[in-house]
């Protein structure tokens, strides 16, 4: 199998099938999946909808993080706005109440806001384990067009039912056809 | 599959596509994923650019140096170089400022709200939306910062440990504004940036020379476009649009409450948040399609951003302002069912008794008048007769937050305390100077990212000609 | 790097603004003559009052006449060299230009008389003056500092006739905190008032 394959020469980091049009692609994951391959990623130019999920891809922990995020900002707000006017530095102007609750829901609402919005965006981004200058599937052939009009699979070699060849034909018989099926180095 | 004639990306530009089919498409027939991706980054990567874009660019130049002109003499001189005197303390500095801002709206609207609405049709006049947006909010933060009279000290209205031991007044809706905008201009210029990550990876694939592949490769971080990849990418940008819509309102609802929690007549109404907000987007809208009108053209986008683009953001404009004029008659309307002689001397004087006059009759005509002809299909899909009532109701926008601030300060209660107010060349300086500020900032947008979301465009293409769909 | 950048300026600049650079504070200052506290408070026992004549009647605690030094220095030290700027100021009537040591911005009103009537040392603003060969500042008189004894007077209060006793040790701090609100009720001290902006920015 593969075992052998971390010292002798350059590792193959998986085998990537091209394919022209989104839908094939879709079909084509659907298929590799339950075929029994779990190491598996398809690359597109755009978000195809049941991509991810027919790769068995079905949760992301990036709404939780946001909803913490957004009731963290919205406490942070409300606090230090209690803290700075009723602890801090209490002023009595003409008798009125220090803490003077509604004047404080404009802040405390976009701080909310500015806490979720900058954590659903930066968590995208850290659970896409972005920024990544580089990554070994780059080094696949023609994978500049995945930015614009071609659609990948890749099966990885790190996945369990992963041999060379076998995996290979499959790739290469798999209905629809791709173009070409190519091997991607490390 | 459905078979679509195959055009090179030339004579798909070339055709004209009248939008009288009952439902014109949102992209130019011809198109492939590829033609796609040609038309919107050639405009970055490769194509000789259009004198269009030079002469925009000189003439922003011009502007923009007016800026640091008129900004120097300011900071050499002081804010009484402006206007502004007692009782007309926020002069242009509020009005520009409010102007920029509603400008701004319009771009969170078209990506946020229509996004969480599923219009497709904005996937094309999003991206150039959304960077009008930041440039607009960068224009209209200058003026609070320049009104300050002392720039370099504006922090101090930032809640931060400081050897005075005092805090910002909470209280205080001017206070609620600098929270509003900063997170507005910080939260639209991630949801961007974020937006632009594909498109930049698009770009770095496409690009020609090294320097370039290796800018865009930074921009992009590293973007390999995964399956999982955009499961998250769409999560989040759902989510972002989810908590842009209320911030957009909240933003100016807030700006609105600037005038509306002081107690002057004209300013002190409840019907501020909700026209404000309306207002907002109405200049907006003015606003993208006065910068997308000649782009279009320039770089013969026209199959991308189709006459039904057009033609759908005139009828917004067209709804929103007959809200916007629905303010202005509820003004009226309270002003005289008030029955306080305050509100009814603020108003008459607004509209017939007082010098400012001229400008409220001049807002109804642009704000009001002019842009009835929007009825009409043959001025909503025709660039030029569109551009023109666009152009009047940008003028229109800005009169109408002249008339706001000028007319109820300059006759408040007190006869004693009336006064008058004009700009002088400075304020006009430092305005024209922002106009410049944002023409450059759209040039130097349109010649380095891609001024269309590239993706979206994908997967509007995708939905017209995937079967099972 | 935007927000980097504006961090490594914002600490640069808050850095400069906290250190002695900024606030003056431990620096001794040049002055026309380098009078030593500590030769005539500790070496000849000369009361604060002497010199500092106005601080018990006055907003100001007063910088001594030429009159008040050659009290003494008519006949100690006459030949020193470094006496030459009084002994000028003595002829012609000119003022000696001592060099502010504590100098509050001009939109702070300040009262020497309240602050010793009501119980505040001198050391607890000046810090122990009597031991300065020259003399510098122990405080930043920023305002978050005046703030510390404007809300908690307790903490710092002392007997008036401890006022100008240079050694004093304030007690422990449960102690210090039953003295001192002992006597803000007896001085009368209106704690609730001493935050407002017009106590000091009149």
């Amino acid at each position: 199998m593969h075992d052998d394959s971390a010292n002798k020469g350059p590792q193959v980091y998986g085998l990537i099938a091209e394919y022209d049009d989104p839908d094939q692609l879709l079909t084509a994951a659907k298929s590799t999946y339950d075929a029994g391959y779990r190491e598996v990623e398809a690359y597109s130019p755009f978000p195809i909808h049941g991509l991810a999920e027919s790769l068995g891809f079905t949760k992301t922990a990036v709404p939780f993080l946001t909803l913490c995020a957004g009731l963290t900002g919205a406490c942070a707000g409300f606090g230090m706005q209690v803290f700075a006017t009723v602890y801090h530095y209490p002023y009595d102007i003409g008798g009125r109440p220090f803490l003077s609750w509604p004047a404080y829901i404009p802040i405390t609402f976009e701080m909310m806001i500015l806490f979720a919005a900058f954590t659903a965006g930066l968590s995208m981004l850290a659970l896409n384990g972005l920024p990544r200058p580089h990554h070994s599937i780059f080094n696949a052939k023609n994978f500049e067009r995945a930015s614009s009009d071609r659609f990948f699979l890749c099966i990885e070699s790190a996945d369990d039912h992963y041999d060379d060849a076998a995996t290979k034909e499959f790739l290469e018989d798999l209905d629809p056809r791709p173009l070409e099926v190519s091997e991607v180095m490390v | 599959m459905a078979t679509v004639e195959k055009l090179t990306p030339e004579e798909v530009t070339a055709k004209n596509y009248p939008a009288l089919a009952p439902v014109a498409p949102l992209l130019g027939p011809g198109h492939d994923y590829e033609s796609i991706s040609d038309t919107i980054t050639s405009v970055v990567v490769e194509k000789p650019h259009p004198p269009g874009w030079f002469i925009m660019a000189a003439v922003g130049m011009c502007f923009l140096s007016l800026l640091g002109i008129s900004t120097a003499y300011l900071f050499a001189r002081g804010t009484g170089t402006w206007g502004v005197t007692i009782p007309i303390a926020w002069g242009f500095a509020i009005i520009n400022f409010v102007w920029w801002i509603g400008i701004g709206h319009a771009g969170t609207l078209i990506s946020a709200v229509l996004l969480l609405l599923r219009q497709d049709w904005r996937n094309a006049i999003n991206r150039f939306a959304e960077a009008m947006t930041i440039f607009a909010v960068a224009c209209a933060g200058m003026f609070p910062l320049l009104h300050l009279g002392r720039p370099w000290v504006a922090f101090f209205i930032l809640p931060y440990p400081n050897s005075m031991g005092l805090w910002p007044q909470f209280r205080s809706p001017l206070v609620w504004d600098v929270f509003a905008i900063s997170t507005y201009g910080s939260v639209s210029l991630l949801f961007w940036y974020i937006g632009l990550i594909p498109d930049f990876a698009t770009c770095r694939d496409r690009a020609k020379n090294r320097f370039a592949q290796i800018a865009y490769g930074m921009a992009s971080l590293g973007w390999r476009g995964s399956s999982r990849h955009w499961f998250r990418y769409e999560t989040a940008s759902m989510l972002l649009a989810g908590l842009c819509t209320p911030l957009v309102v909240s933003v100016h609802s807030i700006v609105s409450f600037d005038f509306s929690a002081s107690q002057l007549p004209g300013w002190h109404t409840t019907i501020f948040p909700p026209y404000f907000v309306a207002g907002a987007i109405y200049a907006g809208f003015a606003m993208v399609l006065t910068m997308a009108l000649p782009v279009r053209k320039w770089y013969k986008m026209e199959s991308i951003i189709t006459t039904r683009h057009i033609d759908n953001m005139a009828k917004v404009m067209l709804t929103v302002g007959l809200i916007v004029c629905y303010g202005y008659a509820s003004e009226l309307f309270y002003a005289w069912y008030s029955g306080s002689s305050y509100e009814r001397f603020m108003m008459w004087n607004r509209i017939w008794a007082g010098p400012y006059r001229y400008a409220y009759w001049a807002l109804i005509v642009c704000n009001f008048v002019v842009p009835q002809l929007l009825w009409i299909k043959s001025v909503r899909v025709n660039p030029i007769p569109l551009f023109g009532v666009c152009m009047f109701i940008n003028v229109g926008m800005w009169l109408e937050r002249y008339v706001i601030v000028v007319t109820s300060l300059t006759r408040d209660f007190l006869p004693s305390s009336w006064g008058t107010y004009h700009g002088t060349i400075w304020d006009w300086g430092i305005f024209a100077g922002t106009l410049g500020f944002f023409t450059v900032c759209m040039c130097l947008f349109i010649r380095f990212m891609p001024m269309v979301a590239i993706h979206e465009i994908r997967v509007t293409h995708h939905k017209n000609t995937s079967h099972g769909h | 790097m935007i927000p980097l950048g504006l961090l490594l300026v914002a600490g640069v600049s808050s850095g400069i603004y906290l250190s002695p650079e900024g606030s003056q504070v431990d620096i001794a200052r040049q002055q026309p003559v380098p009078f030593s506290h500590q030769r005539h408070v500790q070496g000849n026992g000369i009361d604060c009052r002497y010199c500092h004549s106005t601080v018990e009647t006055s907003s100001f605690a007063g910088i001594p006449a030429t009159e008040t030094c050659m009290t003494c220095h008519s006949q100690v030290l006459t030949d020193q060299p470094m006496f030459d700027p009084v002994h000028e100021s003595w002829r012609t009537g000119e003022p000696i230009a001592w060099t502010r040591v504590h100098d509050l911005p001009d939109f702070v009103y300040f009262n020497h008389s309240v602050h010793v009537a009501q119980g505040v040392g001198c050391s607890t603003c000046h810090g122990r003056v009597d031991e300065m060969k020259l003399t510098h500042k122990e405080h930043t008189l920023r305002m978050g500092w005046c703030l510390k004894c404007h809300t908690n007077p307790e903490k710092f209060i002392r007997p008036r006739d401890q006022v100008f006793n240079m050694e004093y040790e304030a007690p422990g701090r449960k102690e210090q905190h039953a003295l001192g609100s002992r006597l803000i009720e007896e001085y009368n001290i209106k704690v609730g008032q001493l935050q407002n902006c017009s106590i000091c920015h009149r």
